[in-house]
């Protein structure tokens, strides 16, 4: 198989600004990001109460959290599908194969993620944070704020972890949203599409999009860290 | 002359089986400084945090101004009277300057006032010269320095002061117990728990010990008379 004429006809497609291939892009990155902004600060705020309060119950609710890190993505897809389909208890809502019905499945896969994240970094903090504030007569918001702040490098790695796993998301995306082209058609959805069709430059455009954003969020995080003074 | 600032009745405390704190009574004057003493694990911190309402007590009651407060369920009004500061403080993954203002910030204080009133604090401490460096370039004996400065700009009734010259080295220990001296000497009152003789032994110190639960006042020979009610347990 001819490897550089389709790279070289990805780059053409990238940089003429083919806008086909912008769409699908922008779809990606649309529901990606909404759906993480709109789940982070729920996400955020369990796992702070699950690491901090001690309540009946507490156990089972982390083992449930972190055991839907790994539940399969079309498997979510499936449910959500069943959910908002015509005969689904959700169908008058008419959401299925649009770009909200992946948002709603984007919140989905990516709750666990950021949920267990802030969790664990939350966890990992100096419990003298949260005592610091009280004692400075902070109320209980002001400290739980002032700790998430502390551990404000291990948060963010959770919405760009959270960012990540829907970003590359096929399952789900195909279930709920379609892949119709030019409304639910996202990166992975159409590097599936092309692949089998045998039309490779858009897939490898697609793909290079797609570990630029991985890189990018990396050097991103790498960077906010070294400039948060941790020496 | 001193008067009554606080007083703590009934405090008990158990970790399990084991009882701490025995019902500890004390009574605390206004312009005057305590060390508490006693040995590893009588229960020195554990006072100090269920005062700070870091832990609920079992059982315990402190008054302040006519008011009386249940240690077992702590009231937020008691959090802006006392200030607690860690053995080795934590500092603010920000500037020093941020840190002293944390405290300030969380009370609603402006900005140009809250900048005045740190002003005063960095130099009161003596830090001045470092008020836009983050904590992490600081020894032992500033990061000290900043906690002690960070408290008193809250004007708390009481200060906790949780072995604040423990593993210092001299230079930065004397300039600790300065500020504990002078943290001391308005109408509010230092209570320090250590080991450190040379604080122990500082002439404005008065004295309590916690010894198998009970708290109990300690003359000295040449000392202030000891002001505090000896242990009702």
């Amino acid at each position: 198989m001819d490897l550089i004429e389709p790279t070289l006809d990805a780059f053409r497609l990238l940089f003429t600004g083919d806008p086909k291939l912008w769409r699908i892009i922008w779809t990606s990155l649309y529901c990606s990001t909404v759906a993480i902004a709109l789940i982070a600060p729920f996400a955020i705020a369990l796992g702070f109460l699950i690491a901090k309060v001690h309540f009946p119950g507490r156990r089972a609710l982390v083992i449930t959290v972190q055991g839907l890190l790994s539940f399969p993505t079309v498997v979510v897809g499936l449910t959500l599908y069943m959910l908002l389909s015509r005969q689904g208890p959700l169908g008058f809502l008419r959401l299925l194969f649009t770009p909200e019905a992946m948002i709603i499945g984007y919140m989905v896969i990516a709750f666990p993620v950021l949920v267990v994240f802030t969790l664990s970094s939350v966890q990992g903090a100096d419990p003298r944070v949260y005592e610091t504030a009280r004692s400075l007569g902070a109320h209980k918001l002001m400290a739980a704020w002032t700790t998430l702040r502390e551990v404000r490098f291990g948060v963010m790695a959770s919405i760009f972890n959270g960012f990540g796993r829907v970003v590359s998301e096929v399952g789900c995306s195909i279930m709920i949203g379609g892949n119709i082209a030019g409304l639910t058609r996202n990166i992975p959805t159409a590097i599936a599409l092309e692949t089998s069709k045998g039309e490779f430059a858009q897939g490898i455009a697609l793909g290079f999009v797609l570990i630029a954003l991985a890189l990018g969020i990396n050097a991103v995080l790498s960077f906010i860290q070294g400039e948060g003074g941790m020496t | 002359m001193s008067g009554h600032l606080v007083r703590i009745d009934g405090v008990s405390k158990r970790f399990g089986e084991r009882v701490v704190l025995s019902a500890v009574a004390a009574r605390f004057l206004s312009g005057e400084s305590y060390v508490l003493t006693g040995d590893n694990g009588s229960g020195k911190s554990t006072l100090m945090r269920i005062l700070a309402g870091l832990d609920p007590a079992e059982s315990g009651t402190l008054e302040m101004d006519g008011r009386t407060a249940d240690l077992a369920s702590y009231p937020e009004w008691l959090r802006g009277e006392i200030v607690y500061v860690h053995q080795h403080p934590y500092l603010f993954d920000t500037s020093i300057a941020e840190n002293i203002g944390f405290g300030l910030r969380a009370r609603g204080m402006e900005a140009a006032e809250r900048r005045r009133i740190v002003a005063e604090a960095l130099e009161w401490a003596g830090l001045g010269h470092i008020a836009r460096v983050r904590p992490s370039k600081l020894s032992g004996g500033e990061k000290q320095r900043v906690a002690m400065a960070r408290a008193k700009v809250l004007h708390p009734r009481l200060f906790l002061l949780d072995e604040p010259t423990a593993n210092l080295d001299r230079d930065g220990r004397h300039r600790v117990l300065d500020l504990i001296h002078d943290l001391g000497q308005g109408e509010n009152c230092v209570v320090v728990a250590c080991h450190d003789q040379e604080l122990i032994q500082l002439p404005f110190m008065r004295q309590f010990r916690l010894d198998s639960g009970h708290l109990a006042s300690v003359p000295r020979p040449g000392a202030k008379p000891v002001s505090a009610d000896r242990t009702l347990a």
